[in-house]
C-alpha cells in the first residue's frame, strides 16, 4: 500500500495546464522528494493532495484510499507562503491549529507546549506571532503542521527562510519522523537538501514528470561520468572537447563533465602532463547537475 | 460542525480580547453621552450657577404679577403631558430657583435707561417691556444680556400671552379659578385598532421601527466591514492554505460569519445595556413614555429580524471581501450593500401607510428589503402568518445561498493571485469550485 498514489492527474487554470497526467507512487516510510524548477507545478500538485483544489482528470489515493476529507486528519501540510494570524499568541495558535485537526483542548496544549519545548520556543509562546523572527515563524507554522501526528507529512518548501542552524533541527525532526514510519514529501528546488534527504525523487517541469523513481538509482543511471580535479598548472587539458562535455569551475576545485565515450583514463594522463594534480575524483552527477540537465532538455 | 464552531470561538475571543475592541466599546458611549450631556449641562448651568435677574416693566402691578406667576410656573409642557396630575397653573408650586422677577411699573424712557445701564453694570440680566402700548399691538420687547439662549423665546412669549389674557378676562370679571378652566389644554389620545381590539398606540411603533433601521444600517455598516476584513486577512496571509487543509471553505465561512457576527452583537448589547441604565431613570419621570405599548411578538419579530438582517448583509460583505484584493476595492463595492438599504427606507412610508397594500405584500418578500419592511408591517399591523413565514423562509435561504456561493468564490479566488476577477470569472470560479 502506497502512502500516496498519483495516476494521470491533470489540473488546468483556464488554458494554463498547471499538472499534466502526473502519476507517481510515494511508499510508506520514505523521504520523497518533489523536485522542480518554480512553476513546474510542485505546489499545484500538493494542493490537490490535500483536497485545497480538485483535479480535472486522474485519481489521487491517499494511504491506499481515494482521497477523502477525512484523510486530511492524517495529513500534516506546510505551506510554501506561511499562513499564521498575526495577531495571535503563539500557544492559541497551535492549539488552534491541533483543534481543527480534531484534537481535545487539554492534548493539544499538552503537545504544543512539547513542541515549544523542542523547539526552542518556549519562553514565545504567550508572544503575538508577529513579534517574532521569520524563522521562529517558520517553526511555529512547522509545528502547527505535526501536532497532530499525521501519518503523511506535506511540506512544501519547508526550509526557506531558515538559518543553517535552524534548518538543521528542522531536518533532524524531518528525519526522526521518518524513523517514525511517517512518510514525508518535501517539495523543493534546493538540489542540495533533496539530495542529502530524499529516498526517492519525481522531477517535474511544465506540470510533466521527468525523472521518476529512487534516487541512487537515478544517480547511477547516469553513471561516473563526473570527475572532481584539484590541480595547479597548466588548464588546457580541460578545452580537450574529446574528453571534456563541460566543466564548472567552483574555485577551489573543478568539476567536469566528461564527453560520451570518453575514458576518464585518458583526461587524467593529459592533465598529469601539463599540470600538478592534488586530487582526481570519479563521480556520480549531484542531483543539481541531473535536474539542470533534465530541465535544459526539456525546455529545449 | 465542530470546526465551524471552533473557528466561531477563535474569530469571536480573538477580537474581544484585543484592546481597541475594550477601549471602543468604553470610549463610545462617553464620548456619545459627552456629546449628549455636555451642552445640556452647560445650557441649564445658567450664568455660573446663579439665578437670572428679570425686570417686568408694565403701569399694570396686577399684569406684573400674573407675568411672574407665570414665568415663574413650570414649564407648562409637563403639565400637557401629566394630565393626571394637571393643577391649575396658579397653584402651581413656582420654581423660586428659576429667576428672580421684580415688577416695574414705570414704562418710562428714563426708567429704560436706568435699566439699560443696570443690565451693563450686570445688576440685573435683563427686562421685559410691556408698556400699554406694546399691550395694545401684543409686541412685547425682551432685552438682555443674552436675548438668544437665555430663555426659550416661545415659554417666554406664551407665558405673556396668558398673563395678559388672564389679565383682561379678570377686568370683565372672570376669576381665576374660571380662567385656569379655561386654559385647560386638551389632550390627545390616539387609538390603534388591531383585529377588532382598540389599544392605545403612542408613537411607540415608529419608535421601534425607526430604532431597527438605525440599528441595522449601523450594525451592517460597522461589522459588515469587520466581516470583509477578516476574509481579506486570510486571503493575504495565506493562512486560508493551511485552514484549507484542515476544514471546508464553507464551514470557515460559517464560522468567521457568526464569529465576527457575534462580537458585533456583543458590543451593540453592552452599549444597549449601558446607554438603558443611564437612560431609565430619567426616562420613568416622562409618564407619557410609559404608555408605549410594544407587544411581545413585535419585540420578538424585531430581534429575528434584526438578525437576520445582519447576518444577510454581513455575508454580502463576505463575499465582496472574497472577490477583492485588498480593502479600498471591497469599499467600492458597498454600494450593493447600502443600496438595498436605503431602497428599503424609501419604500418604507408608504408601506406604514398601507400595510396591506399589494405592494407592502410584495417588497417585504424580498429577502434584501425584508428584514426592514416584514417588521415594519408586524410592528404596524400584524400581516397573515403566512406571508412572516414566506418571508422568513426566504431570507433564510438567501443568507444560506448567499453563504455557499462566497464559500466557494473564496475557495478558488483566495488562491487566484493578484487581479479583481472578473464576472465571467467568478462564474467559472463557481464551476471550478464544485465539492
Amino acid at each position: 500500500m502506497n502512502a500516496v498514489e498519483l495516476r494521470n492527474v491533470c489540473k488546468k487554470y483556464d488554458e494554463f495546464v498547471a499538472v499534466d497526467s502526473l502519476s507517481f507512487a510515494i511508499p510508506p516510510g520514505k523521504v520523497y522528494g518533489l523536485l522542480g524548477p518554480n512553476g513546474a507545478g510542485k505546489t499545484s500538485t500538493l494542493r490537490m493532495m490535500i483536497g485545497i483544489i480538485i483535479p480535472d482528470a486522474g485519481d489521487i489515493s491517499v494511504l491506499g484510499e481515494p482521497f477523502r476529507r477525512a484523510h486530511t486528519e492524517q495529513i500534516g501540510y506546510l505551506p510554501e507562503e506561511r499562513g499564521l494570524y498575526r495577531k495571535m499568541k503563539v500557544l492559541d495558535h497551535l492549539m488552534f491549529f491541533a483543534e481543527l485537526k480534531g484534537l481535545s483542548r487539554a492534548e493539544a496544549k499538552k503537545r504544543a507546549l512539547q513542541w515549544c519545548e523542542r523547539l526552542e520556543l518556549s519562553k514565545w509562546t504567550g508572544k503575538k506571532v508577529e513579534e517574532l523572527s521569520k524563522g521562529m515563524q517558520q517553526k511555529v507554522q512547522f509545528i502547527g503542521a505535526l501536532l497532530h501526528e499525521p501519518q503523511l507529512i506535506i511540506m512544501d518548501e519547508p526550509f526557506s527562510g531558515l538559518d543553517p542552524s535552524n534548518a538543521i533541527v528542522l531536518k533532524d525532526v524531518l528525519l526522526e519522523l521518518k524513523k517514525a514510519g511517517k512518510t514525508l514529501l518535501l517539495s523543493t528546488h534546493r538540489m542540495d537538501q533533496a539530495e542529502r534527504m530524499c529516498d526517492s525523487i519525481c522531477l517535474i517541469n511544465r506540470g510533466r514528470s521527468l525523472l521518476e523513481g529512487d534516487l541512487r538509482q537515478i544517480k547511477s543511471r547516469f553513471g561516473m561520468r563526473n570527475v572532481q580535479i584539484k590541480y595547479e598548472g597548466d588548464s588546457r587539458f580541460l578545452h580537450e572537447p574529446r574528453l571534456v562535455q563541460s566543466f564548472n569551475d567552483y574555485g577551489n576545485y573543478v568539476e567536469v563533465r566528461l564527453a560520451p565515450e570518453a575514458d576518464p583514463q585518458e583526461l587524467l594522463h593529459l592533465a598529469a602532463s601539463g599540470a600538478r594534480l592534488s586530487r582526481f575524483e570519479l563521480m556520480e552527477p549531484s542531483l543539481e547537475e541531473i535536474f539542470l540537465d533534465a530541465v535544459g532538455k526539456s525546455n529545449a | 460542525m465542530r470546526n465551524t464552531w471552533l473557528i466561531i470561538k477563535r474569530e469571536y475571543l480573538e477580537r474581544v480580547r484585543t484592546r481597541s475592541f475594550i477601549v471602543l466599546t468604553l470610549l463610545l458611549p462617553a464620548i456619545v453621552g459627552g456629546a449628549f450631556i455636555l451642552p445640556m449641562k452647560i445650557a441649564t448651568m445658567k450664568s455660573g450657577g446663579k439665578t437670572p435677574h428679570l425686570v417686568v416693566v408694565t403701569s399694570s402691578r396686577q399684569l406684573g404679577e400674573l407675568a411672574r406667576i407665570q414665568l415663574l410656573a413650570k414649564d407648562r409642557s409637563d403639565d400637557e403631558e401629566d394630565n393626571s396630575t394637571a393643577k391649575s397653573s396658579s397653584e402651581n408650586t413656582p420654581d423660586k430657583d428659576k429667576y428672580v422677577i421684580d415688577v416695574d411699573t414705570q414704562p418710562s424712557d428714563a426708567e429704560r435707561a436706568a435699566l439699560r445701564d443696570r443690565i451693563t453694570t450686570g445688576a440685573i440680566d435683563g427686562y421685559i417691556w410691556l408698556s400699554d402700548e406694546a399691550i395694545a399691538q401684543r409686541k412685547a420687547i425682551y432685552s438682555g444680556r443674552n436675548a438668544t439662549d437665555f430663555m426659550d423665546k416661545s415659554s417666554l412669549s406664551r407665558a405673556l400671552t396668558r398673563a395678559i389674557a388672564e389679565q383682561q378676562l379678570a377686568t370683565r370679571g372672570v376669576t381665576n379659578q374660571q380662567a385656569d378652566d379655561l386654559f385647560k389644554p386638551v389632550k390627545l389620545d390616539m387609538v390603534r385598532m388591531e383585529n377588532g381590539l382598540e389599544s392605545k398606540a403612542s408613537g411607540g411603533m415608529f419608535f421601534l421601527i425607526f430604532g431597527m433601521v438605525m440599528l441595522l444600517y449601523m450594525a451592517v455598516i460597522f461589522y459588515g466591514v469587520s466581516v470583509m476584513r477578516s476574509v481579506l486577512e486570510e486571503k493575504n496571509t495565506r493562512i486560508l492554505e493551511v485552514l484549507l487543509s484542515s476544514t471546508t471553505s464553507t464551514e470557515l465561512m460559517a464560522g468567521k460569519l457568526l464569529g465576527v457576527g457575534a462580537v458585533g452583537l456583543t458590543q451593540m448589547v453592552i452599549w444597549m445595556v449601558m446607554a438603558g441604565s443611564l437612560a431609565l431613570p430619567s426616562l420613568a419621570m416622562y409618564p407619557s413614555l410609559s404608555e408605549i405599548h410594544i407587544s411581545p411578538f413585535a419585540l420578538a419579530a424585531f430581534v429575528v429580524f434584526f438578525l437576520l438582517g445582519y447576518l444577510l448583509y454581513s455575508a454580502i460583505y463576505a463575499g465582496i471581501g472574497a472577490m477583492v484584493t485588498t480593502e479600498q476595492e471591497g469599499q467600492q463595492l458597498q454600494i450593493i450593500i447600502v443600496l438595498p438599504l436605503v431602497v428599503a427606507v424609501f419604500v418604507m412610508g408608504p408601506i406604514l401607510r398601507a400595510p396591506d397594500s399589494p405592494i407592502a405584500v410584495w417588497t417585504s418578500m424580498i429577502p434584501f428589503l425584508s428584514p426592514l419592511l416584514m417588521f415594519a408591517r408586524i410592528a404596524v399591523q400584524p400581516p397573515p402568518a403566512w406571508q412572516i413565514a414566506l418571508s422568513l423562509v426566504l431570507l433564510t435561504a438567501t443568507i444560506a445561498g448567499i453563504l455557499l456561493l462566497c464559500a466557494r468564490i473564496y475557495r478558488v479566488g483566495v488562491l487566484m493571485y493578484g487581479k479583481r476577477p472578473t464576472l465571467p470569472e467568478i462564474v467559472k470560479w463557481l464551476k471550478y469550485a464544485k465539492t
